[in-house]
């Protein structure tokens, strides 16, 4: 008995402290989320903050605005970083080795630097007071810096789909480079032989090879994007904010009676990422067609 | 005619980019194929068989020489325009299609329409005895079934040149047989043009109209498969097709006496006077008997037998005659009569002596 359990013993510190953090917090807010407020005197349970959320217009322009940025973001770094992995991939075919090597661990930067910092990078490199917007106007491209189109606290949010583009690029690259090396040069061979060029190799072979894993990646970056909080504090603006941001402002707004509606929001961001978690480990499941190669 | 022509065909590889030392070098090459030909490439493992393949398909490309198709130049053609077929010695099915669409891939390839390819495949699945295995992945077929996969993707894509490289050494020697039949069958009847390479004897002897003697990156000979048995140009040769009886010895105005002077014999055969070996089959190699008197003019040789060889219906003797082995092939009834110690007599006709020079 003793045998069987002692590494669920030795585990429980860990386990506990995990559970009781997560867990516990995300049980908290929901009860706050439903005006449960023992410090105010507030012990009923209601629905009162939900409503009042799910009716109100800051709300739907703020998940618009999360939504589309979340999609557009996650379908950039997908498509980038696709194409750089069949770049990188075609490269290493060609003998081009050791450059293809070169440009794999240059394009794996930005996955050493924390979020914050590419916020920083991108606020710095696309202001309108920034270095590309100062480049062109001395370059003369640009009259004014001010001609410099508004990418950073912009309310489409370019700034925060740049940041999450250049920042998540070299993640779905991580992801979907290993499928494309475990192709066997022999089967570029067979290809070439049975009357395929680069792009039908391409479209034949690698594409669907990397396209179960480049589908998931594609999602981890949307779900992830949908609810991380600093590149839109960072790079947004004030009204519509994507979600956590907004989340965030009603907390921070100084009356207690907002809290239980941004809590209500964060409960909504994590019913969504559970449900998009769930989709992406359903077809994780279903396209399963790396097993079995040697 | 759309024969394949190799000439002149020259290959270096160098150790590593840098240092330019060559560690393999395939020595200049000609070899002419009819359309329809079944050639077999056969020779000992890294002598450059599967280079010289590669260099037909256009997967390599030449430091020199030319490789016409018909009256046509393809030497720098890439192997995607060329419409050959390659069987390569592993299956190399790709493992995210179907049976069916990895034999279709050429068709495909070619444009073929849909209907038509998998219409197509399927009759070819069904020649190579795989009716049935369409939606099937490879990883769901044994080793033998992926090698006959591999052989229906070759064959249904209609090549002009089929190439293949020691496609049935995976299986074991039942399934090889039965290939071997398969692909003869379907070879003569499609009439497709087929450059063969393996390193099997009976393998090459039992398909080919020709055969190509490799060695150490040169085509050594190149014939039937009765010329090659019955008049291999060199030892080299001689033994690769498992000749033993290869005798060195001097020739001096039509007298022939082997190095260690254990056989001494008078040759009416034109042959340059100097070193020469002498190359003896097998069955050539005859024991006297009373019922068969041997020829006025027949070389005698006299010998110990030192063992006994059961083959396959019939017997290798293996005869000591001076200080030489002899192997020599014998009837049942023939090998009934000897015992091991047993000294016999033995005789070779002249027509049936073989001189080579080296
Ligand atoms: N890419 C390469 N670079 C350098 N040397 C090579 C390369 N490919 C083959 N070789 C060398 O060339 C020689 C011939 O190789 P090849 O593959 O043509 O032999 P093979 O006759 O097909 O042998 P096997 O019967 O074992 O397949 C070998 O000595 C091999 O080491
Ligand atoms: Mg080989």
């Amino acid at each position: 008995m003793w045998q069987k359990s002692k590494p669920y013993l030795l585990l429980l510190p860990a386990t506990g402290a995990i559970v009781l953090l997560f867990f516990g917090g995300l049980f908290d807010g929901m009860l706050k989320s439903l005006g449960y407020f023992p410090a105010i005197a507030e012990r009923q349970l209601h629905l009162t903050a939900y409503t009042e959320l799910l009716s109100s217009d800051s709300f739907w322009e703020s998940l618009s605005l999360t939504l589309r940025v979340a999609a557009i973001s996650s379908l950039l770094a997908g498509i980038v970083g696709g194409m750089l992995a069949i770049a990188l991939f075609m490269m290493n075919q060609s003998a081009k080795v050791k450059e293809s090597r070169l440009l794999q661990r240059l394009f794996q930067l930005p996955l050493t630097i924390p979020h914050l910092v590419a916020g920083y990078v991108i606020v710095l490199l696309f202001m309108q007071s920034g270095l590309f917007s100062k480049f062109l106007a001395t370059v003369g491209i640009i009259d004014q810096i001010t001609d410099f189109p508004v990418l950073v606290n912009d309310p489409f949010g370019w700034g925060i789909i740049l940041a999450y583009t250049w920042k998540e690029v070299p993640f779905v690259l991580l992801m979907v480079y290993p499928l494309l090396a475990r192709i066997r040069d022999s089967w570029r061979d067979v290809s070439r032989v049975y009357g395929a060029g680069n792009l039908s190799f391409i479209r034949e072979i690698a594409l669907p090879i990397m396209m179960p894993s480049w589908i998931i990646a594609v999602f981890i970056v949307f779900v992830f994007t949908f609810s991380a909080f600093e590149i839109p504090f960072l790079l947004g603006v004030t009204y519509p904010s994507m979600l956590p941001v907004y989340s965030f402002q009603l907390y921070m707004s100084g009356t207690l009676a907002d809290r239980p509606e941004a809590l209500a929001v964060n409960i909504i961001l994590a019913l969504m990422t559970i449900v998009l978690g769930l989709i992406a480990y359903y077809f994780s499941k279903r396209w399963n067609v790396t097993k079995g190669w040697q | 005619m759309n024969g394949l022509r190799i000439e002149q065909i020259e290959k270096k590889y160098m150790t590593a980019e840098t240092d330019q030392k060559e560690s393999f070098t395939l020595e200049p090459i000609d070899l002419a194929i009819r359309e329809g030909e079944f050639v077999s490439l056969l020779g000992p493992s890294g002598c450059g068989k599967t280079t010289l393949l590669k260099l037909t398909a256009g997967l390599l490309q030449p430091d020199a020489g030319k490789i016409r198709f018909g009256n046509k130049d393809i030497t720098r053609m890439p192997p995607e325009a060329r419409r050959f077929s390659m069987v390569f010695q592993e299956p190399l099915l790709f493992p995210h299609m179907t049976i069916g669409d990895n034999v279709s891939f050429g068709l495909k390839m070619q444009k073929v329409a849909k209907k038509e390819r998998q219409f197509e495949a399927t009759r070819m699945l069904e020649v190579v005895g795989l009716a049935g295995y369409e939606s099937r992945f490879p990883e769901e077929l044994s080793g033998g079934q992926q090698q006959r996969a591999a052989l229906a993707r070759a064959l249904v894509a209609k090549p002009r040149v089929l190439l293949m490289d020691e496609p049935f050494s995976a299986l074991d020697p039942g399934l090889r047989e039965e290939m071997r039949e398969l692909l003869s069958g379907i070879q003569r009847e499609l009439g497709v043009t087929v450059l063969f390479v393996t390193h099997d004897r009976e393998e090459a002897f039992e398909m080919s109209d020709r055969i190509g003697i490799m060695s150490d990156g040169r085509l050594l000979q190149v014939g039937t498969p009765t010329e090659l048995y019955e008049q291999p140009a060199s030892t080299k040769v001689a033994s690769f097709l498992g000749l033993k009886n290869i005798i060195k010895g001097n020739i001096k105005a039509g007298h022939f006496a082997s190095e260690d002077g254990g056989i001494e014999f008078h040759t009416d055969k034109t042959v340059i006077d100097g070193t020469q070996f002498l190359i003896l089959r097998p069955e050539v190699v005859l024991p006297v008997t009373s019922s068969r008197k041997p020829p006025n003019d027949s070389v005698h040789l006299k010998g110990k037998v030192t063992k006994l060889k059961f083959k396959q219906g019939s017997y290798i003797a293996q005869i000591l005659a001076g200080n030489q082995q002899l192997e020599c092939l014998l009837s049942r009834e023939e090998a009934e009569k000897l015992e091991p110690e047993k000294i016999i007599e033995l005789y070779v006709n002249q027509n049936e002596l073989q001189f080579v020079e080296h």
